[in-house]
């Protein structure tokens, strides 16, 4: 069967943060199928929605830029698909743009994370021990891996802080990481090593995912 | 408002998503625009509650009203119930996020005698009195339904008011006796009594219990002239035509049954006489098959569902039932829906719904003789013969199929050892019906499981007056089971825990006096009794002993005919005569033929007006 691949950017906000990956699959392909598009099928014993997640997203962050590809049967219209799909969308997730994918999932290389740490510590503090971090030669941490159990890793050059603002009694840290099949360390690996590192223990900690790059730095799309 | 506090807490906990709401099809109202808000516990996790199709009925029909708000709760699990506790947030509704204690009306459905303690730990973790007396005019009125209420009387302390048989009509009836009365200014006593006029309303509290010497029940005597002497279960009289919502709310992570259902009948005309389900929910209506699809198109499609389920005690038994699965599977096939079918008797088992079946690849058949022998078959009217059981397992063979699961009981009236042995006959039998069969793949080995539960007698069985086996006698039994078998490698043998049948059998026939036991139990810590992991026998025993209670006279006892049951103050359309007639009847190894065939006279007939199918 004749099939064209869509890629879809999502927004993932609200309550919408405690899908966990695996149950986003699952509401993705409903919402497919309440949309009544022409979605394509893989074709088999039990026919289902083909669907791909380029960069999995991690339970409890917020994002404003996820990615979905489908494939579809006949040739729809980017911006009436759009809507369909919107209407029929639970609280939270929401498609900003349907377009035709330009890059692969192995592209991927970074991902950019706007992060506001809040504890009993003021703000100021929060910066001052963060800068702390920074400024260590190495910072080790457990990292789980499939094939060789939790390995221990220096991911200090891998965090790349773009800036820090003091809001109210927040840290907002925005930062990138790298991001993919290659090495991925997500945003809650940044915050449990900062909260290891200067002892703090955050009362509130919001991530959102603001950006997807490729390797060669390029806007993922 | 608790949703910030509720959010904090959800990283910390498994599954988050079901504590929060927001789910697909959840319906929100400005609750400034409402008269009555009802919220709608299920005393199980989420992931059973959601799964529920009563619930979803209810909800969808509370809500068509637009001055009704009905939300649903469900009971946090160990690790959510700590951190509420430990940050004081009480038990709150999905839609609003609000406290239940807020809420005009709190109804529980009670599907099994295991959640009661979860119905205890629900009210106190909302912030109310878990006993009805001591809750004052200011909290919400709590009521109860579903198939445990046609015996509430092990939970009347703790509940208000109780709802019997079918919801659809009452449920709506009392929500505007109280809207008229909350306007009226009246207090919750004048409403639970203007309610008790409700056909279908039980208040407990307007009752009397008054015991023999001996421990059983001498009689049961209405205290007010509200009360009238028999309360009569409510029946839908036209399933067709009833309301059946056009939507579910689609949850986020996986619940046990995920997908889309519809219920296709009421009621079941087999009679076994095990099962109270066969009893209760009599009699016998159906939809049309038009009603079935129309339903279907329509939870499919506001759903995205993609499997939808024919809900029914036996779903074989509807009587155009080619001709529904025909008109559905048009749509479903085209719309790459799975269709499931549940509950399928093995004398209706088909080639071509074994094709239906495999398309939703099922690894296993699962069939329900009951019994090893055609003798206890008999005598538990299960009506289906060796051949046909044989013949099931032949088809499922041909059709590629090589393990075969069979559910039995243990302990069922009249059970000898030679019933036990023909359970362990049966399997070698349909071991041997594989090997025999012509075109088996060569080097594929069939697997036979055996899974057999504790008979627990239930109330308006004909079984109601049979005591439970022993644990000392289930254990041999089981452990002649294990003896008998002789293909060890090809058959394995599981059962349900004893100890869990136990409770279930004082629990069922219990009476007003085990409200105590449950109280006790709860406060020492038992909850989620059904579930394995967090059963506590060892509490619900000190529990027992430490309010005197006689686990053998509630379970152990055979009951004489003329003793007064605890639910017999409720009307159930099955007349005692009947049971009587059907108890000596089992004892004959005697069957009865099916409600389609013959009227038995149960009862129930009375209440449709004479005659279940045509003339009888």
């Amino acid at each position: 069967m004749e099939k064209t691949d869509v890629r879809a950017v999502f927004e993932k906000k609200g309550r919408a943060v405690f899908i966990s990956h695996l149950d986003l699959f699952r509401t993705m392909q409903r919402a497919l199928k309440r949309s009544k598009l022409p979605v394509w099928y893989s074709q088999g014993f039990n026919p289902h929605i083909y669907l791909n997640f380029p960069l999995a997203l991690s339970l409890g962050v917020s994002s404003s830029t996820e990615f979905m590809d489908f494939s579809v049967t006949e040739d729809i219209d980017h911006d009436k698909a759009k809507d369909m799909l919107n209407s029929v969308m639970p609280e939270g997730l929401k498609i900003i743009a349907l377009a035709k994918p330009v890059h692969k999932n192995q592209d991927i290389g970074y991902a950019e994370y706007d992060m506001k740490f809040s504890s009993e510590r003021s703000p100021e503090a929060m910066l001052e021990e963060l800068n702390g971090m920074m400024s260590m030669e190495t910072i080790e941490i457990d990292k789980r891996s499939k094939s060789k159990g939790t390995v221990k890793m220096d991911i200090r050059p891998y965090i790349n802080i773009i800036y820090t603002d003091i809001s109210g009694n927040c840290l907002e840290v925005y930062l990138r990481l790298p991001a993919g099949g290659t090495l991925n360390i997500n945003s809650n690996v940044f915050a449990d090593t900062f909260s290891d590192i200067s002892g703090i223990s955050f009362s509130g900690v919001c991530a959102e995912r603001t950006k997807i790059l490729c390797k060669n730095q390029e806007i993922f799309m | 408002m608790l949703k910030e506090q509720i959010e904090s807490l959800l990283l910390k906990v498994k599954n988050p998503s079901r504590y929060i709401g927001g789910e697909l099809n959840s319906v929100v109202k400005d609750k400034d625009n409402i008269d009555v808000r009802f919220a709608f516990c299920f005393p199980d996790s989420y992931d059973v509650g959601m799964s529920h199709l009563g619930m979803k009925i209810l909800y969808s029909l509370k809500n068509k009203r637009e001055n009704y708000w009905c939300e649903r709760v469900f009971a946090p699990w160990g690790d959510m119930e700590a951190l509420m506790r430990e940050n004081n947030i009480p038990l709150y509704a999905l839609e609003s996020l609000d406290p239940i204690k807020e809420f005009d009306i709190i109804g529980f459905t009670v599907q099994y005698e295991l959640c009661y303690t979860n119905i205890l730990n629900m009210l106190d973790l909302a912030g109310l009195p878990v006993r009805s007396k001591d809750r004052t005019d200011d909290m919400p009125v709590i009521v109860a339904g579903g198939p445990c209420v046609c015996n509430p009387e092990p939970i009347a302390d703790f509940i208000d008011i109780f709802i019997l048989g079918e919801g659809e009509e009452v449920n709506l009836e009392l929500m505007d006796l109280y809207a008229a009365m909350k306007k009226q200014g009246a207090s919750k006593r004048e409403f639970m009594l203007a309610a008790a006029g409700i056909e279908g309303i039980y208040v407990p509290s307007l009752y009397d219990v008054c015991y023999n010497n001996d421990g059983t029940i001498r009689s049961v005597i209405p205290n007010d002239p509200h009360a009238s002497g028999a309360i009569k279960k409510r029946i839908i009289k036209d399933l067709d035509s009833i309301y059946y919502p056009g939507s579910f709310v689609v949850p986020y992570c996986e619940i046990v049954h995920d997908r889309a259902v519809v219920e296709v009948l009421r009621g079941c005309i087999r009679g076994c006489r095990f099962c109270q389900a066969g009893f209760i929910y009599r009699p016998f209506r159906e939809k049309t098959a038009d009603t079935i699809c129309r339903q279907t198109r329509s939870l499919c499609e506001s759903t995205g569902y993609e499997e939808v389920s024919l809900s029914s005690l036996s779903t074989s038994d509807l009587s155009d039932i080619e001709e529904t699965l025909t008109q559905l599977s048009e749509y479903t096939d085209n719309e790459n829906i799975n269709l499931s079918l549940p509950s399928m008797r093995i004398d209706r088992f088909s080639n071509e719904l074994m094709e239906r079946l495999k398309a939703i690849r099922k690894s296993g058949l699962t069939f329900a003789p009951e019994a090893g022998t055609q003798r206890l078959r008999d005598v538990i009217n299960k009506n289906i013969t060796e051949d046909e059981i044989m013949n099931a397992c032949k088809i499922a063979f041909d059709g590629g199929y090589t393990a075969v699961k069979l559910y039995f009981m243990l302990g069922l009236p009249t059970e000898t050892d030679d019933d036990i042995k023909g359970i362990a006959d049966l399997a070698e039998k349909i071991i041997d019906l594989y090997y025999n069969a012509p075109n088996r793949k060569k080097g594929r080995h069939v697997q036979i499981s055996i899974s057999c539960a504790t008979f627990v007698p239930k109330p308006f069985t004909p079984f109601e007056f049979e005591p439970q086996a022993s644990f000392e006698e289930i254990t041999r039994r089981q452990k002649l089971l294990l003896e008998s078998i002789r293909s060890k490698k090809r058959v394995n043998v599981s059962w349900h825990n004893y100890k869990v049948s136990i409770l279930e059998a004082v629990l069922a026939r219990g009476d007003r006096r085990l409200c105590d036991t449950i109280y006790e139990a709860w406060r020492l810590g038992c909850k989620f009794d059904g579930w394995n992991e967090c059963y506590r026998y060892d509490l619900w025993i000190k529990a027992f002993e430490k309010t005197g209670t006689d686990i053998d006279f509630y379970a152990h006892r055979m009951r004489s005919y003329d003793e007064i049951m605890p639910w017999q103050h409720l009307d159930y359309y099955i007349s005692k005569e009947f049971l009587i007639r059907e108890h000596k009847k089992a004892m004959n190894s005697e069957t009865t033929p099916n409600c389609r065939e013959k009227c038995s006279a149960c009862g129930v007939s009375v209440a449709v007006g004479g005659a279940c199918f045509g003339k009888n």
